[in-house]
C-alpha cells in the first residue's frame, strides 16, 4: 500500500503535474486557433508562425530593455493590429469564394512558411533563450516544480478563464458568437460583421502572441518554433469541438496528460501515435467533436 | 565562389598547357556541401584546404608542382556528390579527392574512387564503418571517427570519475543510438556502470517527462547526443528542474557548439565531451596556424578546417615520399606515414587507413570551451576491424 503511495506521489504525480503545464500551453495556442476557426471557419495555419512572432516580438522588446511583466501586456498589444491588418488585407481577399477552406488553408500555409523564413532572415537560425522571469522552485508534497511552471499554471487558467467569460458573458462576445451562428442575420441587427471577423481574428493570433511570451523562456526561441505545438493544437481543436473553448480546455488537458502518463510506460516515441490515433477515433464517431461550433450550442 | 574557382582553374590549366611538362599542376577534386544544412561545415573545409594550399604553393608546391583545387558543391547529398566526384574524376582528371562531410557520401564517393582508380581522403565524416567494416583500400581518413570521440571521452571519465554510474539520453534516430552504444561501450570497459537509457523523439519540446527516471536512477553522469535547438532544451530545463547540481553532462561532439552554446548560457557549464581538435590548443604549431586563419577568413578554424588544412600536408608529404603522384605509389606512401599537423603528429594505420592522433577532451568554463585533458593516440584508436585489405 505504501508502495503505491510512493509511487503516485514520486512518479506519477510529478507527471501529471508536469503534463498539466504542458496541457495549458497546448490550451493557449489551441485557444486562438478554435477562436479562428469556430468564427471564421478559418483554419489557421500560420498559427504556429503567430506563436513564434510573439515570441521574437518579446525578445527584440526585451533586448531594449523591457522587463518581462510589461511584454505580457506589450505583446499581445502589438500583435492585435498585425492580426487585424492580415484578415482584411489577405484573408478577405480570398474568404468570399465557394472553396473558402482550400483557399484560406493555402494563403494560411503560405503565410507560415514567409514568416518562418522572415525570422531566419531577420533573427538567423541559432536559438535564443530568455533567461526565466521567475527563478528556483517549491517543494509540493515533496517533489521539486520550477516556480516558472507553478506560475504558467496560474497565469494560463487565469487567461483561458478571462477569454470565456468575455465570449460567453459580455456584449463583446454576444456579437462574437451571434456573427459565427449567421452573419447575414447579425449584419442586418447592425453587428459591424467585418470588424467582429478581423477583430476576433486579431484576438486569436494575439493570444498565440502572449503563449509565445510565456512559453519562450521553457521552449526557447527559433524561427521553427511554431511547428511545435501546432499539431497538438490541431489535435485539441478537433477533438474539442471546432470552435469551441470549453472543448479545446478538455481535450486539451486530457490529451496532454495521456501523452505525460503513457510515456511513462511505453517508449515516448509512441506518445504522439496514440493522441492522433484518439483524434482519428473522434473523427469516426462524433466528427462535430466533443462540444459542438462556437455560437451554435 | 565556385564559378571563380572553376575560372581560375580554367585559366591556370591553359597555361599550364602552354608551359612545361614539369609545371603542371597537381589537381585535387574537392567534393563539399557549400550549399544547405551542412553549408557551415563545407565553409571551414574550404578555408582549412584553401590555406594549406596557399602556404605549399607559396613555398614551391610539391616537388616544384602547384596544387590546384577544384571545387564542386556536393549539397550534402550522396547521390549528388557521386556525380560530382565523377566528374572531377573523369572530366577535371583530378589525382586526389577530398571534402566529403555527410558519411554517406563518403562511402559512396569511396566507390566512385575505386572504380576510377584514385585515391580520396575524408576529414569531417566521423561514422565508424568508413574504416572499420565499409573500409576501402582507396578511402583515407585523416579526422578522428566517433570510436576515438567515445574512447578518449572514456578514458577522462575514468580519471575524474572512477567507476561512475551514467544515465543515457538520446536522440530516437541513428545517430542517437549509434552513439549512446559506442560512449556506453567504451565507458563499460573502463569500469563505469550504466543505470539505464532513454531516447527522446527527434525536436522534443519537453524533456522534462523523462526527469522522473533521471531523478529516480540517481546518476553521476549523464550521457546525452541531442544536438542543436534539442540541447538548448534538455539542457535549460534539467537547470530548471535542479537536476544538474551535482551532475556532469558528458556528451557527443554535435551536442554543444558554438551555434547553440550562446542560448544554453549557464545550463552549459561542465559539459565534456571528446574532440580531435580545438582551436585553444596552447602548442605554437596550433597558434601559428590559428593566427593564420583568423588573419585569412576573420574566423577561428574549427576542427573541420583544422583536419582539412592538415590533410593537404599529408597528401604532400606521401607525393614527396612516393616522388609521384600515381594511386599505388600514393597509398603505399600514405599507410604508416607520420607528419606534423595544427593538432600534433597524426599517423595513418596501414590496416586501415584510419589516422591515430591524439585526442582531447573538451569542457566547458564560463561559456567557453576549455581543454581539460589530453589522451595518447594509442589509447583511443581502438581495434583495426577492416578486413578488406
Amino acid at each position: 500500500m505504501s508502495g503505491a503511495i510512493e509511487y503516485f506521489q514520486f512518479v506519477l504525480a510529478p507527471q501529471m503535474l508536469i503534463g498539466l503545464v504542458v496541457g495549458v500551453a497546448v490550451i493557449l495556442v489551441a485557444l486562438g486557433l478554435t477562436i479562428i476557426f469556430g468564427l471564421l471557419d478559418v483554419i489557421n495555419m500560420s498559427h504556429g508562425e503567430f506563436y513564434a512572432l510573439g515570441a521574437f516580438i518579446a525578445l527584440a522588446l526585451a533586448s531594449i530593455g523591457l522587463p518581462f511583466w510589461l511584454l505580457l501586456i506589450l505583446v499581445p498589444l502589438v500583435m492585435i493590429p498585425i492580426g487585424y491588418v492580415v484578415e482584411r488585407g489577405l484573408i478577405q481577399r480570398v474568404f468570399h469564394t465557394s472553396e473558402r477552406h482550400v483557399t484560406t488553408l493555402l494563403l494560411t500555409f503560405g503565410l507560415g512558411l514567409v514568416m518562418e523564413d522572415v525570422f531566419r532572415l531577420i533573427w538567423g537560425p541559432n536559438p535564443y533563450r530568455p533567461e526565466t522571469p521567475i527563478a528556483g522552485g517549491v517543494d509540493v508534497f515533496g517533489i521539486f516544480v520550477p516556480s516558472y511552471r507553478l506560475f504558467l499554471i496560474v497565469v494560463g487558467a487565469a487567461i483561458i478563464s478571462a477569454v470565456a467569460l468575455i465570449i460567453y458573458r459580455t456584449r463583446l462576445g454576444a456579437m462574437v458568437r451571434a456573427a459565427a451562428y449567421d452573419r447575414h442575420m447579425a449584419a442586418s441587427l447592425g453587428v459591424p460583421v467585418r470588424h467582429v471577423y478581423a477583430g476576433a481574428f486579431a484576438f486569436g493570433v494575439a493570444l498565440a502572441g502572449l503563449a509565445g511570451v510565456l512559453l519562450a523562456p521553457i521552449y526557447s526561441v527559433f524561427p521553427t518554433m511554431g511547428r511545435d505545438f501546432i499539431l497538438m493544437a490541431f489535435t485539441v481543436v478537433i477533438v474539442g469541438g471546432m470552435g469551441s473553448i470549453a472543448g479545446a480546455v478538455i481535450a486539451g488537458l486530457f490529451l496532454t496528460q495521456v501523452q505525460a502518463i503513457v510515456s511513462l510506460y511505453i517508449s515516448p516515441v509512441w506518445s504522439d501515435p496514440i493522441v492522433f490515433g484518439i483524434m482519428v477515433a473522434m473523427l469516426m464517431v462524433r466528427p462535430q467533436g466533443l462540444f459542438g461550433r462556437l455560437g451554435h450550442g | 565562389m565556385t564559378y571563380k574557382t572553376m575560372m581560375m582553374a580554367a585559366l591556370l590549366s591553359a597555361t599550364a598547357l602552354g608551359g612545361a611538362q614539369a609545371a603542371d599542376p597537381i589537381k585535387i577534386g574537392v567534393v563539399t556541401p557549400l550549399s544547405g544544412t551542412y553549408a557551415g561545415i563545407g565553409q571551414q573545409v574550404k578555408w582549412g584546404l584553401d590555406l594549406a594550399t596557399k602556404e605549399v604553393n607559396a613555398a614551391g608546391g610539391i616537388m616544384s608542382r602547384q596544387i590546384e583545387l577544384i571545387y564542386e558543391d556536393e549539397e550534402a547529398n550522396p547521390s549528388v556528390a557521386v556525380q560530382k566526384a565523377d566528374k572531377l574524376f573523369q572530366s577535371n582528371k583530378v589525382d586526389f579527392l577530398t571534402g566529403t562531410v555527410n558519411s554517406a557520401s563518403t562511402l559512396a564517393v569511396g566507390q566512385v574512387a575505386e572504380r576510377a582508380g584514385k585515391l580520396i581522403a575524408t576529414t569531417v565524416s566521423f561514422a565508424d564503418p568508413i574504416t572499420g567494416d565499409k573500409c576501402s583500400p582507396n578511402v583515407f581518413r585523416v579526422n578522428a571517427k566517433a570510436g576515438q570521440q567515445s574512447a578518449a571521452l572514456a578514458a577522462w571519465l575514468a580519471k575524474d570519475k572512477p567507476k561512475a554510474k551514467i544515465f543515457f539520453l538520446g536522440p530516437d534516430y541513428l545517430m542517437g543510438r549509434s552513439t549512446v552504444a559506442a560512449f556506453k561501450e567504451a565507458a563499460e570497459k573502463t569500469g563505469a556502470t550504466s543505470l539505464g537509457e532513454v531516447f527522446a523523439p527527434l525536436d522534443s519540446k519537453d524533456y522534462s517527462q523523462y526527469f522522473g527516471q533521471i531523478r529516480a536512477a540517481q546518476p553521476q553522469v549523464l550521457y546525452t547526443s541531442v544536438a542543436g535547438n534539442d540541447t538548448v532544451r534538455l539542457l535549460t530545463q534539467m537547470q530548471e528542474f535542479g537536476l544538474l547540481r551535482n551532475l556532469l553532462v558528458l556528451g557527443a561532439s554535435g551536442t554543444v557548439t558554438a551555434q547553440n552554446i550562446a542560448a544554453i548560457g549557464k545550463a552549459a557549464n561542465g559539459f565534456a565531451t571528446g574532440v580531435g581538435y580545438s582551436a585553444e590548443l596552447n602548442t605554437p604549431e596550433n597558434k601559428k596556424f590559428v593566427e593564420a586563419f583568423k588573419a585569412a577568413y576573420k574566423t577561428e578554424p574549427d576542427l573541420y578546417g583544422a583536419d582539412s588544412y592538415g590533410l593537404i600536408y599529408a597528401y604532400k608529404a606521401a607525393v614527396e615520399k612516393a616522388k609521384t603522384t600515381d594511386t599505388d605509389k600514393v597509398r603505399d606512401a600514405l599507410r604508416g606515414l607520420t607528419w606534423s599537423t595544427p593538432q600534433g603528429q597524426k599517423t595513418i594505420r596501414a590496416g586501415d587507413h584510419q589516422a591515430i592522433q591524439t585526442m582531447y577532451v573538451a569542457q566547458v568554463t564560463d561559456g567557453k570551451f576549455k581543454i581539460a585533458s589530453e589522451v595518447k593516440g594509442e589509447d583511443a584508436i581502438g581495434p583495426d576491424t577492416c578486413t578488406r585489405f
